[in-house]
């Protein structure tokens, strides 16, 4: 097993391969065979998950040994004449912030699959694009050298814009094209703060430039008067404050915090079902994990002094989605801002810098990888039924499709922060991490914890509103008896997939130490760095 | 000036010597004329033999560009009383050449218009080896009127090329258009020139004298001839303001002569500028002119005018025309570094993007059929009925946009990276300045090379799917083979950037 996180990222590429070699004739096969590659991830990261070791000496974050499953293999080699040699490295391992979302996203990548039976055309296309945004995630979360980082970052844009215009809705050109602009304007200027780090830091044992991110986490590596070691300034602003700015843009696009949000609502509500699962199960995610990753662990002092504002972007986020969520008249809208909401107590809760609130965060992440896809997938359930959202066209599903309003009731209610469930756990510690900021390290007013429980306040409004005008009273449909007839209630297969998530919810819910344990040796290891 | 007069027998010695550095050059003069005799002595298929000929003869000029590196290896050499200079660079501009020849060769004869042509193609070979004679002349020579007369050489047949087609009456706009503005240009490159000349009394600019001459000198003058010159190479290079030709011409012209001149004329413009520059910028007392500056801001207006101008077309090779005005300003980024790092990387960018480019020019060639003037929204669902090119197209458009895994994409990273190492090194902020502007262009670019993707794929035709007449078979394996070379140096830019050093 000493390529296990190879295999973990490949293994979709490799089906793919065979997928494209598959004859036309066996269109019904491929998505057996996107589900096969699915399963293999899910169990190959539950192995990782178990065999995944904790304690002082297994944190990660900024010591390169203390990676699991590590794996190195030159892979360019640039000669730069006189300066040395341009070295990118290979440079894959997992710590206790990776670990929980490799599992995670296996996991939802597979329910995907499960969604994307819906799919009609052109399907050696769709699951081919498929299997490259999977790799290109599994990729994201596992590389610790910056530009194989980058690399799978940008790979993720590609499949994503095809898979949201070619399988999408109405307005799906529009959704597609703003989704890949306002991506890559992040991280276009993302690349040049990479390449400026890259000249800053030096390798201890060749002396040679380097991407390696944990290299890049030690101050001592910084050449002196490079552009990103302490004091520099550009443009007459502090060199490393800027460059903090313009990765956790790049990764606020992808979280996404308000206000550059925009993307997202038009991006769900254009996808089909199964790409609006991994945007909000997976992707979303990946900017949480950039922040924390990258943004946090190399600019720590950045990160502290500016966790004010942190702060305050994630309450914002937490406010104005709920408040938008309240609003919407499409179900899958609301879930859309639904997220926007439950993502900013991932930001919130990273910006108090203390155990509680980073462990939280990072809690709320799988939860609401989770809950998210869940969510998802039942609008999808409703849509591919009747190809309608609109809430007020529902009334008394409850009575129609009893099975489905189960599955509905356990995703809303686990959402909504019912304790018990996975996202109760990850928004209190979050709110907790805030509340002892003021304390702990002074760096969030107690207020914004506050504010914070108001936006779990205004989940439940909008969850449980919905709930009443769609699944409550007398059964009303606005496509009357065809609609009835056409509104069966959940199959073998969507039960498949939804029961697993709700598992998932409860299980993390009820015993959330199997998380805790886990990334709380590099929870603590990255609240370090910011000592 | 106290220059001993040279006796006869020297200046014979020195020809006999550097003609044995003259090979390439010579073997082109041959199949030059080769190439014409065949055309002329047979009637029937005189295409097929010219084309097989001149790939030949292509492989054999290469073969001997390879043997020149050996001979370099004990530093430059200046050739025919200093009008040329052979040196590691110019040998590689060289090699680049007769690469990009040979695909372009091979190409023409698969682009539907010029196919069907009724004068047969073998002159557009003989004009062509011309041209690729006059762009090795470009690459190599040092004396103004030896860069006068290399640009002459490759203008006229570019003026032949582009006008190749008579009965279209789009091509023959488009050719009276270049050569108007082509000898506007080198009338005031020659003005330029003499101006230099008067100031010095010289024209070899690596003679220690000619840059002694022009500090001493009143820097307006001095000025204004070193930008003249500087215009008269700009139109080879297409950077603006000296770019107003490029669209027209592109839209004109045959698909196989836009894309060499947007590849080979533009490199070869590079190889000109890295050798014109290299005299001022290792003179220390140099403070008359700033190139750095000139070209940071030439790059900057280049970029964004050429990067916005493409977003409103609608005409693939328009587009593809202004986005290669784009390109330009991003290889004047690499150039200003003036480091040999920046050198590689120039290198680097220009090979991925003539072959991205080429490769794209190519499936505009299989999309239009006889059709010349395509547009992006005659693409509608095309990208169905044709799955292999389709997805060709994308991968080539990534590698021309910059995004990952292509080659096009370590092209912007070593770019990028050279201009960051330089600025740490100077802390120029017109450096930072051109970094910014290549990053916001290249989300430009992102929205109009994604038209043709957006065409493609996502939208469908409203008449029932045409399926392209007869495809051409080689055309779609040199596709093919374009885009599988663009993702192998995506992933391995080694293999190509190591040999560049």
């Amino acid at each position: 097993m000493d390529h296990i996180l190879t295999l973990l990222i490949f293994t979709p590429l490799l089906f793919g391969l065979v997928l494209l070699l598959l004859p036309v004739s066996l269109r019904n096969s491929f998505k057996y065979v996107a589900l096969a590659a699915t399963l293999v991830q899910v169990f190959l990261s539950g192995w990782l998950y178990f065999h995944f070791q904790t304690g002082a000496s297994f944190s990660g974050i900024n010591h390169a040994e203390q990676y699991q499953f590590a794996e190195k293999a030159n892979w360019i080699s640039l000669s730069l004449g006189s300066l040395g040699n341009m070295q990118i490295d290979y440079f894959v391992g997992v710590d206790g912030l990776s670990i929980g979302l490799l599992f995670m996203s296996s996991i939802v990548m597979a329910v995907a699959v499960l969604a994307s039976w819906e799919i009609k055309t052109n399907l050696k296309g769709f699951f081919a694009l498929f299997l490259l945004l999977d790799m290109a995630v599994i990729g994201v979360f596992c590389a610790l050298d910056f530009f194989l980082f980058y690399i799978f970052y940008e790979l993720m844009l590609l499949p994503l814009y095809f898979l949201i215009g070619m399988w999408g809705g109405v307005r799906r050109e529009y959704a597609a094209i703003k989704f890949f602009l306002y991506t890559l304007f992040g991280s276009v200027f993302m690349l040049l703060v990479m390449i400026g780090l890259y000249f800053s830091v030096t390798d201890p044992t060749t002396g040679n430039h380097t991407f390696n991110i944990i290299h890049m986490m030690n101050p001592a590596n910084y050449a002196q008067g490079s552009i990103f070691s302490a004091h520099q300034t550009l443009f007459g602003l502090p060199a490393r404050s800027l460059a903090f700015v313009v990765l956790f843009i790049a990764f606020a696009i992808k979280v996404p915090v308000v206000p550059l949000h925009t993307w997202l609502p038009d991006a769900h509500v254009e996808a089909p079902t199964a790409v609006s699962i991994i945007l909000a199960g997976v992707l979303l995610k990946v900017g949480g994990y950039g922040i924390l990753r990258i943004c946090f662990s190399i600019f720590p002092e950045v990160a502290t002094a500016g966790a004010f504002w942190l702060g305050l972007l994630g309450v914002i986020s937490i406010l104005y989605g709920a408040l938008n969520a309240l609003a919407q008249t499409d179900l899958k809208r609301l879930i859309a801002y639904s997220s926007v909401s439950h993502m900013g107590f991932v930001l919130l809760g990273m910006a108090s810098q203390t155990t509680e609130g980073i462990s939280g965060a990072v809690m709320q992440m799988l939860s609401h990888g989770f809950l998210s896809a869940m969510l998802f997938f039942l609008v999808g359930v409703i849509y591919t039924r009747v190809h309608d959202r609109y809430i007020y066209n529902f009334r008394g599903l409850a009575s129609l499709m009893p099975q489905f309003t189960v599955f509905v009731l356990i995703a809303f209610f686990a959402s909504l922060g019912l304790p018990g469930f996975s996202a109760f756990m990850g928004e209190a510690f979050s709110l907790i991490g805030a509340f002892t900021s003021a304390s702990v390290n002074g760096l969030l007013p107690s207020w914004m914890a506050i504010c914070g429980s108001v936006g779990i306040l205004l989940s439940a409004a909008y969850f449980l509103w919905t709930l009443q005008r769609m699944f409550f009273g007398e059964t009303r449909l606005s496509g009357g008896e065809t609609w009835r007839a056409a509104l069966t209630d959940v199959n073998f297969r969507e039960k498949s997939a939804l029961i697993p998530l709700a598992l998932m919810a409860l299980v993390i819910g009820i015993f959330p130490s199997l998380v805790f344990s886990k990334i709380n040796d590099s929870v603590l290891a990255l609240v370090h760095l910011f000592r | 000036m106290n220059e001993s007069p040279i006796s006869i027998t020297e200046q014979l010695n020195n020809i006999l010597q550097s003609i044995t550095y003259f090979v390439p050059e010579t073997a082109l003069a041959i199949l030059f004329l080769l190439v014409i005799i065949l055309g002329l002595a047979l009637k029937k298929d005189a295409g097929r033999f010219c084309q097989l000929l001149t790939l030949f003869g292509l492989v054999f000029v290469f073969q001997r560009d390879v043997q020149q590196l050996y001979l370099v290896l004990s530093g430059p050499k200046f050739l025919f009383s200093n009008m040329l200079l052979l040196h590691h660079v110019s040998i590689v501009f060289k090699l680049i050449f007769e690469v990009l020849a040979f695909l372009i060769v091979v190409y023409i004869p698969l682009d539907q218009s010029l196919k069907s042509h009724k004068k047969g193609l073998s002159d557009l070979y003989a004009i062509l080896i011309a041209v690729v004679f006059g762009l090795h002349l470009m690459a190599m020579s040092v004396n103004l009127l030896m860069i006068y007369l290399a640009v002459e050489t490759v203008s006229i047949g570019s003026f032949l090329l582009v006008a190749y087609q008579t009965e279209n009456r789009f091509a023959v706009e488009s050719g009276l258009k270049y050569v108007l503005f082509g000898f506007a240009a080198s009338a005031v490159m020659l003005y330029g020139m003499s101006l230099l000349y008067a100031a010095t009394g010289q024209l070899d600019i690596f003679n220690g004298h000619f840059l002694d001459g022009l500090i001493r000198v009143h820097p307006v003058p001095v000025s204004l001839g070193i930008i003249l010159v500087l215009a008269g190479i700009g139109f080879k290079l297409s950077f603006v303001p000296m770019h107003f030709w490029v669209p027209d011409v592109y839209e004109g012209a045959a698909t196989p002569v836009v894309a060499f001149l947007s590849t080979l004329t533009k490199i070869a413009g590079f190889a000109l500028l890295t050798n014109c520059l290299t005299p001022f910028v290792f003179f220390g007392k140099w403070t008359t002119f700033d190139f750095r500056l000139f070209f940071s801001v030439i790059s900057i207006i280049t970029l964004i005018a050429g990067n916005f101008a493409a977003i409103v077309q609608t005409n693939i090779k328009r587009m593809l025309a202004y986005s290669s005005i784009g390109h330009t300003g991003f290889g004047l980024m690499a150039l200003v570094t003036f480091s040999q790092q920046g050198i590689s990387a120039l290198l680097f960018y220009l090979i991925v993007y003539a072959f991205a480019n080429i490769g794209a020019l190519m499936l505009c060639s299989f999309y239009a059929g006889k059709n010349s003037m395509l547009s992006v929204e005659d693409l509608r669902g095309r990208g169905k009925a044709h799955p292999f090119a389709g997805v060709c197209f994308v991968v080539l458009l990534i590698s021309l946009i910059g995004l990952p895994v292509s080659a096009g994409f370590n092209g912007k990273v070593l770019v990028f990276s050279s201009v960051i190492d330089v600025y740490r090194q100077n802390h120029n902020v017109w450096l930072l300045a051109l970094l910014i502007t290549g990053a916001v262009t290249t989300v430009v670019s992102l929205f109009y090379y994604f038209k043709i993707p957006l065409n493609l794929f996502l939208k469908t035709s409203a008449q029932t799917e045409t399926a392209i007449e007869n495809p051409s078979a080689t055309l779609l394996i040199l596709i093919g083979l374009m885009s599988a070379l663009v993702i192998l140096l995506g992933i391995f830019p080694s293999l190509l950037a190591n040999l560049l050093r």
